[in-house]
């Protein structure tokens, strides 16, 4: 049934405007019709052109009886000649003929020639043969005028025919066309409604990925402070356990130690719960990024200066900056990129083995300035190539490693905030090279 | 003085000779009065003579078929007659009575047609004169307000 609806409503719609367009053709040719035959011809004047003749013979008649001079005679004679030709013209006797009253009016101009007054006919005998001619026309003219009135009556109702017929047409292409408008708003208004409803849908289907990915991103979240945090607490308790266990006190060397390590605990806390805090940020679009013409050599060598002043020289010292030919210029927001460098530093720094090397290379690539953090570390598996990005993915690998699975995906944030991107490749001959893409400008 | 003599009768018979074969040349066909040239103008059968002659071929409301009409054109006869006016009043020997609008000879090949089909038209038919439209060439003239401009056995014009 429903696969026949579409067709239906689409023959229905076409079998509409077929009608419509037909109805207003036959209309207009109707218009046509009634426009061609409104003109009114001289042959249906033959009221006149009879009563002319008549007068004409009349006019001789009293030319005679008045016993006119012959050119006055002459000029009445050659009148009624010219009147009764007229009479024999084409159109005129085919009137007469259709009217059946052409019958009795031939052979009077004939006789009329012969009685030519300029031949020297007989005046007497003329003015006999016009007063007959005068009762002959005398009893057609009623008839002709009848005739000339029922001739009009019939066209006039041949007319008012044809402009029925017009008019009904318009008046059915007129419901036509009102059943074509009628259908045509109900199908906009439904295609609108489905349009809504789409939208709606589709509006639904994000809200319902956006859930999903919450729900995944607290479950994580979980994951997160199990280990993350939870080994830290463990440090510091363990820490202080043992400056206050019973028995020996502490030497203040002992002291130190386990201050040092509480401290580096509560600073790996604060750096867990920063990193969170800007993720937030960048989540909510509170972070506008001010770009500007830098040098990106001049960052990533304050980005390793940053670290090293953290207290981690013997750690840093294997960090080398490899600059290029040209210094490279790229269009960003410095203290975003000093960040995403950083996070970069730090994870090439936590994953790698402890001697290896870790370069640091800017460069250009057409318009882009690109710097590349390449280590020697295990690398990734594809897998993990795939959900480096996603928020709380830890490699599951390093689950004990300190971090909070929220680095990457920050610096990709900031990295696309600023019209950039952040990837990750396996570097030839093992380690990970970790390479931010940003506009460039080949400086001069 | 015999020759004088014989040269004075000799010129009186050629121009009696003369005078007669002209008489129907100069037997006046229209006339024109009103606005033209000192207030009438008689036109001959010679000034037609005189005249471009033109021919036309158009159905007539009042024949059959398409009839060759052969005459002078209306606005020149009317040029001939000096006339300057908007209006002329056309009268037949019937005393059939018309106005005619004289942008109808400036926007028209009007004819004063003498020939139809070749014959000459007399007063026993539609002549001397006939105002002949060109009706088959205009579709504005295939109406009766023109049809009833189509004068026969015009004798007279006034312009106004």
């Amino acid at each position: 049934m429903t696969r026949l609806a579409g067709p239906l409503r689409y023959g229905g719609l076409s079998a509409l405007i077929v009608v419509c367009l037909g109805l207003l053709v036959v209309a207009a040719a109707n218009i046509v019709r009634i426009e061609r035959q409104m003109q009114i011809s001289a042959t249906e004047n033959m009221t006149w052109t009879f009563g002319q003749t008549q007068i004409e013979a009349l006019n001789l008649a009293v030319a005679l009886s008045n016993d006119a001079d012959p050119a006055e005679v002459q000029l009445r004679v050659d009148l009624l000649v010219s009147r009764l030709n007229l009479l024999r013209d084409g159109p005129q006797w085919r009137f007469l003929q259709q009217a059946g009253l052409a019958e009795g009016l031939t052979g009077w101009r004939e006789r009329l020639l012969a009685l030519d007054p300029a031949e020297d006919g007989d005046r007497a005998v003329l003015a006999e043969h016009v007063a007959a001619l005068s009762t002959v026309l005398r009893g057609k003219a009623s008839r002709v005028m009848t005739r000339e009135w029922q001739l009009q009556s019939e066209r006039l109702d041949r007319l008012g025919q044809l402009h029925l017929l017009a008019l009904a047409a318009i008046v059915g292409a007129l419901i036509a066309g009102a059943a074509l408008a009628a259908l045509l708003i109900d199908r906009e208004r439904r295609l609108t409604r489905a349009r809504v409803d789409l939208l709606r849908a589709d509006r639904l289907q994000r809200d319902l990925n956006r859930e999903r990915t919450a729900s995944e991103g607290y479950r994580r979240l979980t994951d997160l402070i199990a280990h993350q945090v939870r080994t830290p607490l463990a440090v510091i308790d363990s820490a202080m356990h043992r400056l206050t266990r019973p028995g020996n006190p502490p030497t203040p060397e002992v002291i130190r130690t386990k201050a040092e390590v509480s401290r580096e605990a509560v600073a790996r806390l604060v750096r867990l719960t920063d990193t969170a805090l800007l993720m937030a940020r960048v989540d909510r679009g509170a972070v506008a990024p001010k770009l500007g013409c830098h040098d990106l050599d001049r960052i990533a060598t304050a980005a390793i200066e940053e670290m090293q002043s953290a207290g981690k020289e013997q750690r840093t010292g294997r960090v080398t900056l490899r600059p290029g030919n040209s210094r490279v210029t790229a269009i960003c927001d410095p203290v975003l990129t000093g960040e995403i460098l950083a996070n970069l530093l730090g994870n090439a720094l936590l994953y790698s083995p402890p001697e290896s090397e870790i370069d640091v290379r800017p460069m250009h690539s057409g318009d882009l300035a690109i710097c590349d953090v390449c280590d020697q570390g295990p690398g990734m598996t594809d897998e993990e190539l795939a959900s480096a990005f996603d928020n709380f993915a830890r490699g599951a690998r390093h689950r004990d490693l300190p971090g909070s699975g929220l680095g990457l995906p920050l610096a990709r944030h900031l990295a696309r905030l600023q019209g950039g991107d952040l990837t990750l490749k396996p570097r030839e001959g093992g380690g990970l090279v970790a390479r931010l893409t940003l506009p460039g400008k080949v400086a001069a | 003085m015999r020759v004088m003599e014989r040269l004075l009768r000799l010129v009186l018979a050629a121009t009696l000779v003369l005078g007669a074969s002209r008489a129907m040349a100069d037997e006046v066909l229209l006339t024109l009065t009103g606005a033209v040239r000192d207030g009438q103008v008689m036109i001959t059968r010679a000034d037609l003579d005189a005249m471009d002659w033109h021919e036309i071929s158009t159905s007539t409301t009042v024949t059959d078929g398409q009839p060759r009409f052969r005459g002078v054109l209306m606005r020149d006869i009317l040029a001939r007659a000096e006339a300057s006016g908007d209006t002329v009043t056309a009268q037949a020997l019937n005393d059939y009575i018309i106005d005619i609008p004289i942008d109808d000879f400036r926007n028209f090949d009007v004819l004063a047609a003498l020939y139809m089909d070749g014959a000459a038209l007399t007063p026993r038919d539609k002549g001397p004169v006939w105002i002949v439209y060109p009706r088959d060439d205009h579709g504005v003239l295939a109406d009766i307000r023109y049809d009833m401009r189509w004068v026969w056995q015009l004798t007279a014009l006034h312009v106004q």
